[in-house]
């Protein structure tokens, strides 16, 4: 089995152990198989049914049914796949700008880390909402465009957090051994460094995947995010804050399960950051990935 | 014909409406204005004005178009003409010219006195295509106009014009200020019951009351604080907390809860009628066949129930229940029929690509205009075409709107419960400069009958209304849906003295506090 593979699995492990962080994963595993297969479940998010709008949850609809009839859970199942996409899509953006800022700024220094850096302080000091709402402006209402505005969003933290690592590891033993043997520099970077580094990334996907499933809502709430007729958790929230008087069950279960979603990601983010920092506390942490120590 | 009003009468008649305003209200107190306090009535509104031009008769404009200014006569809710800022008013037995007198005792607020020159500026910008707004498309039948002497003004038609048209005209005509005509959006010139006082543009307008107004007695209020909100739901949480007396065009949603616990919820007889809005000159719209189809498209009941807590009525054809040319029978004919929908999308002869080359512009600050375009959206679903919203915030919307660049949207139109061809002032129903289908008109069946409405007289008028709705659902470039409350009225239990306006718009002259 691979070293990251193992390392994983050992996280994991450690991760099941805490039950808050246990009880999270199989909240997120529950939401993510609903929102994968949920063309296979009895449910349809887009069928009206005007005569029976606004029912409280009954026996055919769990959680009752909207201002034009529709199933309200089976919006929760499929805004979970808008959701989740969302937040995957804006991960994987982040992740991939991000990551690669943060490894040339950090493992070259200088004027490259000057400019990147400061782009990034660009990016920084425009509020995220704000930036979103812009580029949604430009792209147009689509899950595309929000999943690319909140990715952008989330590429500083990356950067910066891999940055950090790199300066961290840079003039370590093992890094200086690879290039005394003749390592370029993008071997360096991308199968020396970045290896070892994937501990504070992880926990940056989780923490930043919280973020990007609330920002999607916050855009949604506003007006901005994905349109309708697409399910939304934020564009339920928006719907149904105006049916609080007659039908508050059409505001809170869908709020309830995006605050649970949103304190899952986070306190499996907090597990992994306690057992991490208690990796690095006992040296396990600082093992380089293949080497013998 | 000749109307006139003793003065003693007219006190009378403000008395009577007064009174008898309450009924009318879904729920209201009767109290006659001697029994009011005054006070400063503070009122939420959800948006903030566009201007301080009366001939701009768009809806935010509606909270002070009544409090600023007088027209020339007014219709009672009933629809009966009375006199405002015209004493008088005779009909030529010909119908090709309407002579109107003038009171002597009206002051601007600038202290000016009114005089028939000040009517001739306002006409004269009514009549400008690019300054008329609202008022351009009424001065049609216009010739021309005189003025004789400080009180008289007389106004030749092109042609002989309907008693009920020529009253419509004289009741939209709200007179400005000469000298004010110029900058009438920037600062307003009028002889309204309350003056501004001042305004923070998008938070607050604020007015006193003009001790110089000519009608005995008003106002009653001193003052009238507007608070604008952005939410619906914190402007009814202002009122429910005492914060508001009363709130103004609100949701009927709202509306609704709050009647029924125990506010006062005053609907005028101004309805609106919505319209779902086709662009024929775009996309698979050019073919009258696939239009027709959404004449049986629309499930009027649930846009109503959805859109509007079920507060107006289902219709066809683009008119109020009061209107002459209503016709209950379109209702039926034209149902809700998803089959019928279909052959006529069949005969279309369009392949399903191009049938569903097209989207639903939609007003994303209007959560009953998102509501109510995703019911024709899940309508067209389930017939095969699938079609995308392109939500767009209110002043994009807007825009795209008054341009015309969009294939379909919903929107309301106004003026539905006068004379049928006033219909013709809403953009979609305009027969010139048209702003979404454009010169030449084309349609030029529904510019005829029109045209055939506006001279019709005794036993022609009917089938002149006939011919209309036919041409109407016939050439399909406005698909009805229901008439809905606009400018809804809810206030606080000790808020009385409602005048109804025939449009709906806010009368503040006649407020006052029960306590």
């Amino acid at each position: 089995m691979k070293k990251w593979l193992q390392a994983l699995r050992r996280n994991l492990v450690a991760l099941m152990r805490r039950p808050g962080a246990a009880l999270s994963v199989i909240f997120l595993l529950a939401i993510t198989l609903a929102a994968i297969f949920a063309d296979f479940l009895p449910l349809d998010p887009l069928r009206q049914r005007v005569a029976n709008a606004l029912m409280p949850p009954n026996g055919t609809n769990w959680f009752g049914t909207d201002e034009l009839g529709r199933d309200i859970i089976a919006r929760v199942v499929y805004g979970a796949r808008t959701s989740l996409i969302t937040a995957a899509g804006a991960v994987a953006i982040a992740a991939a700008v991000g990551v690669p800022i943060g490894l040339v700024a950090g493992f070259f220094g200088g004027w490259r880390d000057a400019v990147l850096m400061r782009f990034i302080d660009v990016l920084l000091a425009l509020p995220g909402i704000l930036f979103a709402m812009a580029m949604i402006a430009v792209l147009g209402r689509s899950q595309l465009a929000a999943l690319i505005a909140v990715g952008v969003t989330g590429i500083p933290s990356f950067a910066r957090i891999t940055r950090a690592q790199v300066l961290a590891l840079r003039k370590r033993d093992f890094v200086t051994a690879v290039e005394s043997f003749g390592g370029s520099s993008g071997y360096n970077m991308f199968r020396t460094i970045l290896p070892n580094s994937w501990s504070p990334i992880l926990v940056q996907v989780v923490v930043l995947s919280s973020v990007a499933i609330l920002l999607e809502a916050a855009l949604a709430f506003l007006g901005v995010g994905v349109p309708p007729p697409t399910p939304s958790w934020g564009e339920m929230l928006r719907t149904g804050k105006n049916y609080l008087y007659e039908a508050p069950y059409y505001a809170i279960l869908p709020g309830i399960v995006l605050t649970l979603t949103i304190l899952s990601f986070d306190t499996i983010g907090r597990a992994l950051t306690e057992i991490l920092e208690d990796r690095h506390d006992t040296g396990a942490g600082l093992k380089p990935e293949g080497s013998k120590a | 014909m000749r109307m006139t009003f003793l003065p003693s009468l007219r006190v009378m008649g403000v008395a009577l409406m007064a009174a008898s305003a309450p009924l009318s209200l879904t729920m209201g107190s009767t109290v006659l204005a001697q029994d009011l306090q005054t006070g400063t009535l503070r009122v939420g509104t959800l948006n903030d004005i566009a201007n301080y031009d009366p001939q701009q008769f768009s809806t935010i404009n509606f909270p002070l178009i009544k409090n600023l200014y007088d027209s020339l006569i007014e219709y009672t809710e009933n629809g009966e003409p009375v006199p405002s800022l015209a004493e008088s008013w005779e009909i030529a037995e010909d119908n090709r010219s309407v002579t109107v007198t003038l009171r002597d005792d009206v002051t601007f607020h600038s202290g000016k006195t009114m005089t028939s020159a000040d009517v001739d500026a306002t006409l004269q910008k009514g009549a400008n295509p690019e300054r008329g707004k609202n008022v351009f498309a009424t001065m049609a039948v216009v010739e021309n106009w005189e003025t004789p002497d400080a009180t008289t003004v007389k106004l030749n038609f092109k042609q002989a014009v309907p008693d009920k048209q020529i009253l419509d005209l004289l009741q939209f005509l709200i007179v400005l200020e000469a000298e004010g005509v110029d900058n009438i959006e920037a600062v307003p010139a009028g002889t309204g019951p309350f003056k501004l006082a001042n305004r923070v543009v998008g938070q607050s307008i604020t007015l006193e009351a003009n001790e110089n107004y000519w009608r005995e007695g008003e106002p009653i209020l001193e003052g009238v604080e507007f608070t604008v909100f952005t939410e619906d739901a914190s402007m009814t949480a202002a009122l429910e907390s005492d914060a508001l007396d009363l709130i103004y065009n609100g949701s009927s949603r709202a509306a609704v809860r709050l009647r029924d616990a125990g506010y006062t919820v005053v609907a005028g007889p101004g309805k609106l009628v919505q319209v779902f809005r086709i662009n024929t000159t775009r996309g698979p719209f050019q073919n009258e066949s696939f239009r027709q189809a959404f004449n049986y498209l629309m499930d009027r009941d649930a846009i109503l129930r959805v859109g509007y807590a079920g507060l107006g009525e289902v219709t066809a054809l683009p008119w109020a229940p009061a209107s002459p040319a209503a016709d209950p029978a379109y209702n039926e004919t034209y149902a809700y029929n998803l089959d019928k929908a279909k052959e006529l999308l069949d005969a279309s002869g369009l392949s399903d690509a191009e049938k569903s080359d097209w989207t639903i512009l939609t007003n994303g600050g209007q959560e009953d205009a998102v509501a109510i375009s995703q019911i024709v959206q899940g309508s067209l679903a389930e017939i095969g075409i699938n079609v995308e919203l392109d939500v767009r915030q209110s002043a994009e919307f807007t825009t795209a709107l008054l341009a015309g660049d969009f294939f379909a949207t919903f929107g309301g139109v106004g003026n539905v419960q006068k004379f049928p061809s006033r219909v013709a002032t809403n953009s979609i129903y305009r027969t010139v400069n048209n702003p979404v289908l454009k010169d030449p008109h084309p349609h030029p069946e529904y510019v005829a009958a029109i045209e055939q409405v506006n001279s019709a007289f005794g036993e022609d008028v009917q089938a002149a209304y006939d011919n209309l709705n036919k041409v109407l659902v016939e050439s399909a470039f406005g698909i009805p849906t229901n008439s809905y409350e606009t400018g809804l009225i809810v206030a606080a239990p000790d808020v009385g003295g409602f005048t109804l306006d025939i449009d709906n718009l806010l009368v503040a002259r006649t407020l006052g506090f029960t306590n």
